[in-house]
């Protein structure tokens, strides 16, 4: 079933993500792939994350679909310009990929081509316009293309930024862009949220919850400190410092499971994304945790 | 030199439609040689805006406009004239405006190390983005919000770095522009800064004749 008819079926959808490596070796994504096939309703393959440069997102979105998997194209503004992004949703397009998710792309500052230069000729706003454009038949200038493209356009949202509101205010720009669903950035605390879906859920749009799996308490510290707009609250850093060394992960797999259950029992979003950086292999644990397997 | 050019005026109009007395700002330096905020524009632009019925409190052509410390001694004499205004229009370039910006809210303005305020970019948007220039100020040149990275105020390239939208939206919020910043910008126009640029002053001159 594709992302589209999943999350319109009103069905609990899950994704999840993974992440090229760097380098042609290719053995253990796909092995995580295969991990999740037939789990999740789809699979995000980011585009070069944290500006560390890696296998293109669009590679990877066709070996999945090769796979018989369903895969969501992500798409940043940091490397390419006007030209060079619909020639690629152009191409994305042709190779079956339906699904994409519109980004600005972490800066060059973060990744290891600190020397790179930006390109953000176009922004997460306007590259959502521009899909809407080319599944309409025009590219971005008007003109005419012979055949236009299909996508599913998702885009990101930071439910706990601070300030909140210029956030909110982009969220809608990008509602009224075309965005059709929205992954968050992780999401720790249930009651907050819930404030969130209250703004959000007024839009015909779906909204999947970003959930990271907490590996350790120093992992989730790490993250308050450093990750804008991801805040671990204590009890649950207090939680995964009590399970141990040897159990904090059993216990962050537990701590996902509950929200995930949280959020579908009480029928709070139309589904989650989780992020489980490196232990992919643990998502079919958790999903079955949570009672969704 | 910074290269300006006339804003097309039916556009600053309707970017004015709002506000009804004005104080004006030119430039001795560049905008001067470029005939955009010189003595002569100041005079024609004051006599345009009463023309369309508003009034200008007061004019000045400072010496440096975008030196900021030495604009606001400049403009101690004026400081009646500019409380009257609604709103200060000013006749340079990004620089010299977002001096203005600086010196005109609430806050003290300060000394402060050389920071780069203008990118040259050749299609100005300070008056969609409260007078601050998101394509110099924030490392992206996002022109529809914050994305991301930022993280109370500050920018993910460098906790040295205001995230410019976060600034933007507090500026916009205080002087009750937050409708503006609800609508999209947008891609730029990039021909407007195909490089190399180039001033003939004498074609200026030659057309005034």
């Amino acid at each position: 079933m594709s992302l589209k008819s999943a999350l319109e079926s009103g069905k609990f959808t899950v994704t999840a993500e993974v992440g090229p490596p760097k380098g042609t070796d290719i053995a253990k994504i796909l092995h995580e792939a295969e991990a999740l096939k037939g789990k999740v309703d789809a699979l995000n393959v980011t585009d070069n994350q944290s500006a560390v440069m890696r296998i293109s997102s669009m590679s990877f979105c066709k070996l999945l679909l090769d796979m018989g998997q369903e895969p969501i194209l992500q798409m940043t503004c940091r490397d390419r310009n006007r030209i060079g992004l619909q020639s690629d949703l152009l191409g994305a397009s042709i190779l079956g990929i339906r699904n994409v998710l519109c980004m600005t792309g972490d800066h060059p500052n973060a990744g290891d081509h600190k020397e790179a230069k930006p390109v953000y000729d176009i922004e997460s706003v306007q590259l959502l316009n521009i899909v809407r454009a080319l599944n309409s038949g025009k590219d971005m200038m008007g003109n005419e293309m012979k055949g236009g493209t299909d996508y599913y356009q998702g885009a990101v949202v930071t439910p706990e930024a601070v300030p909140i509101e210029p956030q909110l205010m982009k969220f809608e720009k990008k509602v009224n862009a075309g965005a059709q669903f929205f992954q968050t950035q992780a999401i720790y605390d249930i009651e907050k949220f819930k404030g969130f879906m209250e703004f959000a859920g007024k839009f015909p749009v779906k909204i999947l919850a970003g959930l990271v799996l907490l590996k350790s308490a120093g992992m989730a510290n790490f993250m308050n400190k450093f990750v804008p707009g991801i805040t671990v609250p204590q009890e649950l850093i207090d939680e995964l410092k009590e399970a141990g060394k040897e159990k904090a992960l059993d216990a962050g797999i537990d701590i996902m499971a509950r929200h995930i259950k949280q959020l579908k029992d009480e029928k709070i979003c139309d589904g989650v994304h989780i992020m489980a950086i490196g232990a992919e292999d643990k998502v079919p644990l958790i999903m079955e945790r949570a009672g969704l397997l | 030199m910074i290269i300006t050019k006339k804003r097309d005026f039916k556009d600053l109009l309707e970017n004015l439609k709002n506000y009804k007395s004005f104080f004006l700002i030119g430039c001795s330096e560049c905008a001067t040689l470029c005939g955009t905020g010189g003595e002569p524009e100041l005079t024609a632009m004051k006599e345009a805006l009463e023309a369309e019925g508003k009034t200008v409190t007061g004019t000045l052509h400072p010496k440096t406009g975008c030196q900021t410390l030495g604009t606001k001694i400049e403009l101690k004499k004026d400081k009646e004239a500019c409380n009257a205004a609604d709103a200060i229009i000013v006749l340079s370039c990004g620089a010299g405006t977002q001096s203005a910006v600086e010196i005109f809210p609430d806050k003290p303005a300060r000394f402060q190390m050389f920071d780069e305020r203008c990118s040259l970019c050749g299609e100005c948007v300070l008056d969609k983005t409260g007078g601050i220039c998101p394509v110099t100020a924030c490392p992206k040149g996002l022109l529809n919000g914050p994305c991301g990275g930022t993280d109370n105020g500050k920018c993910e390239v460098s906790p040295d770095i205001e995230c410019a939208w976060v600034r933007i939206y507090e500026r916009m919020k205080k002087t009750d522009q937050l409708e503006d910043f609800r609508k999209v910008l947008e891609p730029k126009d990039w021909s407007a800064s195909r490089k190399p640029a180039r001033l003939n002053t004498r074609e200026k001159k030659e057309e005034k004749k």
